[in-house]
């Protein structure tokens, strides 16, 4: 919880200065509220992201009137017209900051929120776009735009909590609506948000999911994953993508050993069998929390930065590239390039 | 209640089904509306759930376990093909069945008079269950948890509506995996215990035998089995026994508890923990694991709200939270507290091992750890020396059976704050009134879990005794007591307890006494000095030393000033900082008390304070000569059941909730001081 709920007194120390019951009391209860409340004005606003936590807010069907009655909703580009520009009691920010225009706007809307929450794992942990930071920009650059000179973006993509005080934190990629629901009901009714800081492997457990590790030798990034997404890949026979980053004390090394002495682990070759590739393990935690430093101090140490090279585009043919391999950091060994590789992630 | 175990078998004569009459049994089981449930493939493992025929039995499977590691394959080709049950134990057992992963706990509620309620949700009341393929080790388990979950003071009512009504149709098992133990653990591979039919698979059919009459009473309805010969029972047993001696009987030391204790500091500890990543498969794949907590839910409307009741694991730092943080923050710490709770203290809390020797935990630990591995790396090179006697069970009491008559220690009662004391910046006083003949019969130094809508329990110590109700001296550490203290007069709450053991105060009587507080430790110490002052002709001198960080800090300050004028009490009151404006003492408790009268050895000491402060204070009386069994202590630990049943506030052998809070230093010994435990 404290890892969330970065403001000392938590969430509700927050809450009490912004939620419509004045002091946080449940109704009914004597704690001598103010009448009328005034609604708390609530901003929703996006950096480097692909807008999926955005729509997870609108996701919450069921409860966007509720939220609507209790929360002025005065900045949300993805659901309004409507625009403001501060000042916010809430302001939940979307998406990495990667560009030098939005380290001046982050601390611009910093200035004008009273509590500042980060939704998803761009803002949170850099995201998926974070695996730049220790790539080579220029290259993906000149990979992806055929003038690379008009695009002005940072040579990393760094989570929001890099540059300005951070309240409150939702993981996943996408956050959960149940979790996006906790914490706006915790911040109308001033208690802690249940935003649990425990293993996936819990919630797999509590549902029934025999685990994908030690069953199907699938790699899984659940054990040293933080909990809140209702265990949905194991659900679907599929390991755990890390989605919501590192849970606390995450044991990153000693389960990456594992992966790869073959010992235990998501052996692919069966009883016996000599273990994973310790690219394919190292890749395994560069994922949307990847730069995250429990996940990137495997990748550093195994392997399995971005893609190499690059993939020739149409915008971007080969010739245009750079003269020799791409520089990745500082992989032991970088493999010869496959293609058989697949980009979305290990093989199975 | 079926609660009490069914004990020795019967013996009626064992019977032959032929395989492809299985579906016979399951209809049997089934008369009545009773649910059957049995071994199924699911997920790629084997996973209980119902069972609509035979076909629905992993027939023709097995399971290959090894640490970290369990795999479905096709049984190879022969006389053996079809068998059913030729695995050993399937992923999770079946507990969840008698104690499933979510219950609802609690409904919270503010009626429209602003009243609140506070109610403990009505034991569930399942549909008759037949559970088809239970293992020995399943059985073992299960009477485990009968032990933990209603054997003792308190009884999870959940547990005991599931587990009323079980018919258990269990399987001797033909062979066994690497992982398996239970033939050390004393448990299996024989079904002695806690089955109504046991069956034993041969190629062609199955062995079946009644345990109990409800057992017998199926198999009549069975129509035309024939006997089992003389051969069939034999080669059912004979596997059976192979299975034994393919396991052995030392897979771990012979008295893991008395060696674990003894090893508390091992290095091993800290070797296990770079593999463990702390991700609590062990612990909720384990059949005996038990501990839950609470989660919360409202809505927006905050004035409905519920709890429910999860597993939990002492692998998670939240598991020992407190508003200071965590007792188990190092991996270490939680890997030794599973290990020597199975092994070890179990024993001490239940009389029994809290391992069965399933294996579970070794097969699904995604890393491949195996307890017998780490209990015998630790009995290989141990850090003291190995204890030689043998692991005898404590007596303990006849499990209670049935829950009529007995006082819900999980009820509620309702309260009313008459009076509202702010005490310091973030801590309050709230004079409850409640007619709850149970609150106010407690004693000094018990707490009580205190209830309002959306907002988690914490426990609170009373710090005052009234005639018509108690008081409550509240710091504001987390957001529920943020919002206790914010209530006002006329508001209402849930009130549960009195819980837990008090301070003895009548060790004192006849002998000097003396009182350490240290901060908001002096609200548990209140009704001592009540009780002491209400007989003050009782004890010899008494003296009262108080601490706090800054004199805005203090607590009672009237109070305390007027006792400090009492020439029959001795009051030194010391703060941590303080302005030009303070003309008291600065500095730490321990320094108010360079003496105390005479030797030391006709004093009894209460303290309170954090555990840094009381540890500091008894070294200080010890050396005055105070003996350990007279000095009291109070310590605070993640607490949600208060009656020992949800694991979280475990320091070794000890439920702090239950046998606590109040301990003597001899008691908690090196405990005190043991980092992470």
């Amino acid at each position: 919880m404290d890892v969330v709920m970065r403001a000392g007194a938590g969430a509700a120390g927050g809450a009490a200065g912004i939620g419509p019951a004045g002091g946080g009391g449940a109704p009914g209860h004597a704690t001598g509220r103010a009448t009328a409340p005034r609604r708390p004005r609530v901003g929703v606003v996006k950096f480097a992201s692909c807008d999926g936590c955005q729509l997870t807010i609108l996701d919450v069907e069921d409860h966007l009137l509720e939220i609507a009655e209790r929360f002025e909703i005065v900045e949300f580009a993805e659901a309004t017209s409507r625009r403001s520009s501060g000042p916010f009691d809430v302001l939940l920010v979307e998406g990495s900051i990667a560009t030098p225009e939005q380290v001046v706007e982050i601390a611009r809307l910093r200035a004008e929120a009273k509590l500042l929450v980060t939704i998803g794992a761009c803002a949170t942990a850099g995201g998926i776009q974070a695996l730049r930071t220790a790539a080579e920009h220029e290259a993906f650059r000149a990979a992806v735009y055929p003038v690379p000179a008009y695009v002005d973006s940072l040579a990393t993509a760094r989570p929001v909590s890099e540059f300005v005080h951070v309240d409150a934190e939702l993981r996943g990629c996408p956050i959960s609506p149940e979790q996006l629901l906790e914490l706006l009901i915790s911040l109308a009714t001033g208690r802690r948000p249940q935003l649990p800081d425990q293993a996936v492997c819990l919630e797999c457990k509590r549902r029934g999911i025999p685990c994908v590790v030690v069953a199907r030798g699938l790699p899984c990034l659940g054990p040293v994953t933080r909990t809140g997404c209702g265990a949905i890949c194991p659900a679907f026979g599929r390991g755990c993508y890390g989605c919501f980053g590192p849970r606390e004390g995450a044991n990153t090394s000693g389960y990456a050993d594992a992966l790869v002495s073959g010992a235990a682990a998501g052996d692919p070759n069966g009883i016996g069998g000599p273990g994973r590739d310790p690219v394919d393990v190292g890749r395994l935690f560069a994922g949307f929390n990847g730069a995250t430093a429990p996940m990137r101090s495997v990748t550093d140490a195994l392997g399995g930065r971005p893609i190499q090279p690059l993939r020739p585009t149409l915008a971007s043919p080969p010739e245009t590239l750079p003269e020799g391999p791409p520089r990745w950091g500082a992989p032991p060994e970088p493999p010869a390039p496959s293609t058989t590789e697949d980009p979305d992630g290990p093989r199975r | 209640m079926v609660i009490a175990s069914p004990g020795e078998l019967a013996t009626t004569a064992p019977r032959f089904l032929p395989r492809d009459r299985f579906d016979e049994l399951i209809a049997a089981l089934g008369e009545g509306g009773r649910r059957v449930v049995g071994p199924t493939i699911a997920d790629g493992a084997i996973v209980f759930a119902d069972l609509g025929s035979a076909a629905d039995l992993p027939g023709g499977w097995t399971l290959q376990t090894s640490p970290g590691r369990a795999r479905l394959e096709r049984l190879p080709e022969g006389p053996g093909e079809a068998r059913t049950f030729q695995y050993t134990v399937s992923g999770e057992g079946i507990k969840r069945f008698t104690f499933p992963s979510r219950v609802d706990a609690l409904s919270m509620e503010t009626a429209d008079d602003g009243t609140v309620r506070v109610r403990v949700e009505a034991p569930a009341d399942p549909a008759p269950l037949a559970i088809v393929g239970a293992r020995a080790c399943d059985l073992a388990a299960l009477a485990v948890h009968d032990r933990v979950l209603v054997g003792g003071p308190a009884v999870d009512p959940d547990y005991a509506a599931r587990r009323r009504d079980l018919l258990i149709v269990a399987v001797e098992c033909a062979l066994a995996s690497s992982t398996c133990f239970c033939a050390s653990m004393g448990t299996g591979p024989e079904v002695t215990t806690g089955a109504d039919l046991v069956l034993n698979e041969l190629d062609d059919g199955f062995v079946i035998r009644a345990a109990t009459p409800a057992g017998e009473r199926v198999l009549t309805t069975v129509d035309d089995l024939r006997p089992a010969t003389g051969d069939q029972a034999e080669a059912g047993a004979a596997q059976t026994a192979a299975a034994r001696a393919a396991m052995g009987t030392a897979a771990i030391p012979a008295n893991p508890r008395d060696l674990l204790l003894a090893n508390l500091d091992h290095p091993r500890w800290d070797v296990v923990a770079e593999r463990c990543i702390a991700c609590a498969n062990c612990t909720l794949a384990c059949p005996t694991c038990f501990c839950t907590g609470l989660e919360v839910h409202s809505g927006f409307d905050a004035a409905a709200s519920s709890a429910t009741r999860a597993w939990d694991s002492c692998f998670t730092e939240g598991f020992a939270q407190i508003a200071g943080g965590s007792f188990r923050p190092r991996h270490r710490d939680r890997y030794r507290q599973w290990l020597t709770h199975k092994f070890a203290t179990w024993w001490d809390q239940f009389g029994t091992s809290g391992c069965i020797g399933c294996g579970r935990c070794i097969a699904w630990c995604p890393v491949g750890i195996d307890v017998r591995e780490e209990l015998n790396e630790i009995a290989a090179a141990p850090a003291a020396a190995p204890p030689t006697t043998a692991l005898v069970a404590p007596a303990l009491p006849q499990i209670v059976a049935g829950l009529d008559g007995a006082p819900d220690p999980l009820a509620f009662s309702p309260a009313t704050v008459v009076a509202v004391t702010p005490e310091t910046a973030d801590t309050t006083t709230l004079r409850l009134e409640t007619a709850d003949p149970r609150i106010l019969a407690g004693t000094p130094g018990q707490f009580v879990m205190v209830g309002v809508p959306a907002f988690a329990i914490p426990p609170i110590s009373i710090s005052r005794f009234q005639p018509d109700g108690i008081e409550l001296t509240i710091r504001a550490a987390g957001a529920a007591t943020s919002f206790l203290t914010r209530l006002r007069k006329g508001a209402t709450l849930g009130l549960r307890g009195p819980l837990g053991r008090g301070w003895p105060v009548e060790d004192a009587r006849g002998r000097d006494v003396v009182i350490v507080g240290g901060g908001i430790g002096l609200a548990p110490l209140r009704p001592v000095i009540d009780a002491v002052l209400r007989e003050r002709d009782r004890y010899e001198d008494v003296r009262i030393y108080l601490g706090a960080r800054t004199p805005r800090d203090r607590l009672f300050v009237e109070e305390i000033d007027a006792l400090a004028a009492r020439d029959d009490v001795l009051v030194r009151v010391t703060v941590d900082r303080a302005g030009p404006e303070w003309l008291g003492r600065v500095g730490i408790v321990t320094q108010l008390f360079k003496t105390v009268r005479g030797t030391g050895a006709d004093a009894t000491a209460f303290i309170c304070g954090p555990e840094r402060m009381m540890s500091a204070t008894a070294d200080v009386l010890g050396d005055l000569g105070v003996p350990r069994e007279h000095m009291w202590l109070t310590l605070e630990r993640h607490m949600e059941c208060g009656v020992g049943l949800c694991g979280h506030c475990q320091l070794g052998t000890r439920f702090v909730c239950r046998d606590g809070p109040v301990f003597s230093l001899a008691e908690l010994g090196d405990d005190l001081r043991r980092e992470g435990l």
